[in-house]
């Protein structure tokens, strides 16, 4: 298999989601990832239009330093925030990192923190937030804990996004769910569904995954519909609304949907 | 000099040109993909890059056709750009007839959408592969040395454009930058979906209504995409528009 890290850091979450008796949540990606990375802890962000605002911190002490950026206006998470790429400080206490930020280099250095990376949950304009990691001593990460950490991202997004839809995750939903956000007709059925239904993207994107798993049908297939035209979402008709078959005389994308 | 030697020429000078300003590294490589086509006489072009999961993801190409896409997402689990990647050389197949034990899905879904022969090209950083340049014929037969070469000198070119784009942020890692990439394309892909149901056209004419915006407002491609997707923009549909295509 070629998604081997994708499928072993599912497979970390759904191990302490059991341990707990409950679905897989946030919570549980998010102290996954902080032990697969050797952080002492993480904390993650959610994105909204008056600031990042503090959705889990894995201790109190990562929950202080989310709490700071937040106050100072500095740090990881909120450079972050376009969603556009990880903010990787492997060195707190150098003088990059002062010059960057000023405030926050100081008392996350003096709490003790050595580096700090942070990683958008985020798929382009979909943005749900920030995953920031801390470390103890400073230091990169190494490529490996580099990827797990981008993956644990995804993860995170996904779960956040059922979490939108309404859904609680269970075991088997998610194990294969999580490569098809790669693909581009997701993304394309995302920003044509947000249209239909007057929504963001990723409030959209959330609609696209519940549908799939209420029709218990792939996210892939599901978005080659509405990219088709075969499937449209419709603001009255919130959760169901599956175009009448008898219109497949309609000329049809030359990228047709299996099945 | 001959006229195709004065068009690489240009080509280069043009691709120098951008890379020195601020730009849009999807709008970079979609120009490239087409220059590819252009200049080694191929039929289309696409480039793809590799995740974190070690999967390859496609960031550009030179027709935005779903059949030209769907080759591109076959290739996560086969063909030769997946082979290019692993083994970090060139791949060739010059004729796609002979290919299906090697890549039974790939090989007659090329074949399908018209193409008679294939060809990967790694994109390098020092020795790391970062991902692959994709060249399809419609007729069967390997590029040629001069070709293969040229086709080489224009993925070092994409593989530069990528990583060294906007390099006034710093500690970012190529996979940092790798990121960037694949979420630009990811918000091109939304932006694409809201413009075709809006203007009820297929999402391959989205994206060249997207395209001919950024460059004759001579804005970044990425921020058109993203003002489409606020909804801040208001674009209007090409002249004659088919929602079939």
């Amino acid at each position: 298999m070629i998604e081997n890290r994708a499928t072993r850091v599912w497979a970390s979450i759904h191990a302490r989601a059991r341990a707990d008796g409950t679905g897989a949540t946030v919570q549980h990606a998010c102290l996954a990832c902080a032990q697969a990375t050797v952080a002492a802890g993480a904390g993650l962000s959610m994105t909204s239009g008056t600031g990042p605002e503090l959705m889990f911190a894995t201790d109190s002490h990562a929950e202080e330093l989310e709490e700071l950026q937040f106050t100072l206006g500095q740090g990881p998470a909120v450079d972050g925030a376009d969603g556009a790429s990880p903010v990787l400080v492997a060195d707190l206490s150098a003088a990059e990192a002062w010059s960057r930020w000023p405030l926050f280099a100081p008392a996350a250095a003096e709490r003790g923190i050595g580096a700090v990376f942070a990683f958008p949950v985020a798929a382009g304009a979909a943005r749900f937030g920030m995953l920031d990691l801390y470390r103890r001593s400073a230091g990169p990460l190494s490529s490996a804990e580099l990827a797990d950490a981008l993956a644990y991202s995804d993860a995170i997004l996904v779960l956040a996004l059922y979490d939108r839809g309404g859904l609680h995750a269970g075991v088997e939903m998610l194990t294969n769910g999580d490569l098809a956000e790669r693909r581009a007709e997701v993304h394309q059925a995302a920003g044509m569904a947000s249209i239909q239904l007057g929504v963001t993207v990723i409030d959209a994107l959330a609609r696209l995954r519940a549908y799939a798993f209420v029709h218990d049908r792939g996210l892939a297939e599901v978005a080659a519909d509405v990219v088709a035209r075969r499937l449209r979402f419709s603001s009255d008709a919130p959760a169901d609304n599956h175009a009448d078959e008898s219109g497949s005389d309609r000329p049809q994308d030359d990228g047709k949907a299996s099945g | 000099m001959t006229s195709s030697e004065v068009r690489v020429r240009e080509t280069f000078v043009e691709l120098a040109d951008t890379l020195v300003d601020d730009y849009d590294v999807i709008d970079f490589l979609d120009m490239l993909a087409g220059r590819v086509v252009e200049l080694l006489g191929v039929t289309a072009c696409g480039l793809l890059l590799a995740d974190h999961n070690d999967s390859l993801n496609m960031v550009a190409a030179s027709r935005e056709s779903a059949r030209v896409l769907e080759l591109f997402q076959l290739q996560r689990d086969e063909g030769p750009c997946l082979e290019c990647y692993r083994g970090g050389t060139s791949v060739r197949c010059p004729d796609l007839a002979d290919a299906d034990e090697r890549w039974p899905q790939f090989a007659p879904a090329a074949r399908d959408a018209g193409y008679a022969a294939v060809e990967a090209i790694p994109m390098r950083l020092r020795d790391t592969v970062v991902g692959a340049l994709n060249v399809f014929s419609a007729r069967p037969g390997a590029l040629s040395p001069e070709s293969a070469a040229l086709g080489q000198a224009l993925a070092d070119v994409a593989t530069i454009g990528i990583l060294h784009e906007r390099t006034i942020r710093h500690y970012e890692t190529v996979t940092g930058q790798l990121q960037t990439a694949l979420n630009s394309r990811i918000l091109i892909e939304q932006a694409k979906g809201v413009l075709a149901e809006r203007l009820n056209i297929s999402v391959g004419e989205a994206f060249g209504v997207l395209r001919n915006h950024a460059r004759s407002a001579n804005q970044l491609l990425g921020d058109v995409a993203q003002a489409v997707v606020d909804g801040t923009v208001h674009l209007t549909a090409p002249q004659s528009s088919d929602p079939t295509r």
